[in-house]
């Protein structure tokens, strides 16, 4: 029949009209540029870039970037759960604005990165962990509870970090 | 047949959502485009001393804007009906007429020309405060200063510059016309850092500075008599503004500044006790604290930085850190507002509790000491519980004057508080030895627990008081504001939609 005819090049061109809208929202978004690790990815979105700075003038800059703390390094898969989780979180948090000025970790990412400091710092720390597990329990406060940055504070992002008033700021994506 | 239909409703939605998507993205990029392009028309071209804030403000628009939010903060809040006790505690002073909690900087004229404390002048000649009342409310005070010369600037009566003084606080009170730097226009602060010595002003750096104008006006201070002679030969008295930093910042160091000195602010009507008032020692108190101590300025939590876009700027709505934490303190504090904001409340009632007893004990202190003299008291007999008055009043006032403080340096403030209720009740301890031998020992202090009843009770004729302040409004003020407008100082935007609000309109 003639309709099915019309319906057919209608589906495949409004197929057509999806893909090609597609290819321009992820080139709008910078969306392949999100597969890499490079911190300078984090900054495709401004508010980050207080965090971009920070990290910049910390002691890590050499030795860890963004996704080396704030992603799971033990396994690929659990890697990947973790980045579609926040990149889904995130994607939410930017198209409808519903961020913060001071924007704080879930309890979840401070688990992951408490693990990566962990992890890293293998050597220096473990005595510390396993000493402390003899003396104290989980839960409620405990020393053994803590999180690194509970006293390493400034590690690395600095003690002011608001995106208008951390220092060296503004402009750190339009220069890079 | 049903694939081509259920793939092109399935596309729909795909493509509409991706439109939305696309277009969000878009508004976003253009609004990030927008703000770096950063809209600054041209060189600023403003003229020196330039006292109207509107023409600095075509260059600045972001920084004007934020500076007339101050409009907000617009409710009178008696401060002598909240405290009764402070009208016995002021007696035969100003300060017992009208007391208002301050409101924003667009009102400090306004409120500076309606409180009682002014009186209602008649011509330049009248009225009961001198010209340098209008020192701290006003860009055309450095404006008049160098026009004219400081000394006689800060001879006369307030009435006498009503014509020359038409704009509140702006940008020209702490800005360089030229370069924007922060810029000191008040001299007196200039000689008193130096007196003081631990920070002459030659040494203050930016961070320093972004303290340094307010202390411009935030701070202690009293008027100087000073003699001088004019160009033409004529011998006049200047009241010169003077910071009591002489010996250092502290509440004792300035208490001894004034002693060796015998000043006095007035004589206390009731307990003819030699007074001193102490105004607002907002920086002196503030360097003491944990803030003060850390390098923090006054500009950092109560001028925050905001950004819009990609363009930060400090935000020129001076007011509470409060109302606007997520810029003034979550920059640098962990922990939630919640946290910090109950922190901040338990601080308070610290101070509400001591400042309490303190009126209170102070202000019995008073009424007491009058009674004492009423039954034939000598001068010997109360020379000690004078003095003791004084002190506990200098101090009581030093650490609530500024309204900060219990939060700026609480245990300071405190400590002053506790001293403050000490030095009250020595005095009425001696006074009731007074009273004793004069069998009056179970003497009770009359209720002043209403701003009627402690009015009454110094006698104070509030109705006339409000009569000739309205008189003044409705006929020399007019006056002002046309020469003003002759003059070119008259700046309508500072005045546009401003309500009349007193203690004492309804």
């Amino acid at each position: 029949m003639e309709t099915d005819n019309i319906m057919k090049y209608i589906a495949i061109g409004s197929v057509i009209i999806v893909v090609g809208l597609f290819t321009y929202v992820v080139n709008a978004a910078n969306m392949v540029s999100y597969l890499s690790e490079d911190p300078k990815v984090c900054i495709n979105c401004h508010v980050m870039t207080s965090h971009y700075a920070t990290w910049q003038h910390s002691s890590h800059r050499e030795s860890a970037t963004c996704v080396e703390c704030h992603l799971p390094q033990d396994s690929f898969s659990n890697k990947m759960i973790a980045k579609s989780m926040d990149g889904a979180k995130d994607f939410m948090a930017m198209t409808f604005g519903t961020y913060d000025n001071s924007i704080r970790i879930t309890d979840s990412m401070a688990k992951r990165i408490q693990a990566n400091c962990i992890s890293c710092h293998h050597e220096l720390v473990s005595q510390m962990v396993e000493n402390t597990k003899s003396y104290q329990k989980n839960g409620d406060g405990s020393q053994v509870d803590r999180n690194c940055w509970d006293c390493h504070r400034k590690t690395p992002h600095g003690s002011t970090r608001s995106l208008s008033a951390t220092p060296n700021n503004i402009g750190v994506k339009e220069k890079l | 047949m049903k694939k081509p239909l259920a793939l092109t409703i399935v596309s729909t939605i795909a493509i509409v959502a991706l439109i939305l998507l696309a277009l969000s993205l878009n508004k976003n990029k253009a609004e990030q485009k927008a703000m770096n392009a950063v809209a600054i028309n041209s060189v600023a071209n403003i003229k020196e001393f330039e006292s109207r804030s509107a023409e600095w403000g075509k260059y600045y628009p972001r920084q004007y804007n934020s500076y007339m939010q101050t409009k907000k903060s617009d409710k009178i809040d008696d401060l002598l009906k909240k405290d009764p006790a402070l009208v016995i505690m002021w007696a035969g002073y100003g300060f017992a007429k009208d007391y208002n909690a301050p409101r924003g900087h667009h009102y400090i004229l306004e409120d500076n020309i309606n409180t009682l404390r002014t009186g209602g002048p008649t011509d330049d000649k009248t009225g009961p405060m001198p010209t340098p009342c209008w020192t701290c409310k006003s860009p055309d005070v450095p404006r008049y200063m160098n026009e004219n010369s400081e000394l006689d600037y800060f001879t006369g009566k307030w009435a006498r510059l009503g014509n020359e003084i038409s704009n509140p606080i702006g940008c020209a009170d702490c800005h360089n016309n030229e370069t924007m730097e922060l810029t000191l226009t008040r001299p007196y602060l200039i000689r008193a850092m130096d007196n003081e010595g631990s920070l002459p002003f030659a040494d203050a750096t930016h961070q320093d500075k972004r303290s340094l104008v307010c202390a411009q006006c935030h701070s202690e201070y009293y008027f100087k008599k000073t003699d001088w002679t004019d160009k033409s030969g004529n011998k006049k008295i200047a009241n010169v503004v003077t910071f009591p930093w002489d010996n250092g910042f502290t509440v004792e160091d300035m208490e001894k500044y004034y002693d060796d000195i015998n000043f006095t602010d007035w004589t206390h009507k009731i307990s003819k006790a030699p007074m001193l008032k102490a105004q607002h020692p907002g920086y002196e108190i503030y360097i003491t604290g944990a803030h003060g101590l850390n390098n923090v300025a006054c500009a950092d939590c109560h001028m925050p930085y905001v950004r819009e876009g990609g363009v930060k700027y400090s935000s020129h709505n001076v007011g509470s850190p409060l109302d606007n934490m997520g810029n003034a303190c979550m920059t640098c504090h962990r922990g939630t507002e919640q946290e910090l904001r109950d922190t901040v409340a338990r601080k308070l009632e610290r101070k509400t509790e001591l400042n309490s007893t303190a009126t209170d004990v102070i202000g019995k202190a008073h009424l007491e000491a009058g009674k004492a003299w009423e039954l034939g008291a000598t001068k010997d007999e109360m020379q000690g519980i004078l003095q003791d008055i004084r002190h506990a009043q200098w101090r009581w006032d030093y650490s609530i004057a500024s309204h900060g403080s219990f939060f700026h340096a609480p245990e300071e403030t405190l400590r002053i508080l506790g001293s403050a209720i000490n030095k009250g009740q020595e005095a009425r301890l001696k006074i009731r030895i007074i009273l004793a031998k004069y069998n009056a020992a179970d003497y009770v202090a009359p209720d002043f627990s209403t701003k009627e009843k402690a009015q009454k009770i110094m006698g104070l004729p509030y109705q006339k008081l409000v009569d000739e302040k309205m008189h003044f409004q409705n006929n020399l003020r007019k006056e002002w504001i046309e020469k003003q407008k002759q003059k070119g100082l008259y700046d309508p935007k500072a005045w546009e939609g401003m309500e009349f609000k007193a203690s004492y309109s309804e």
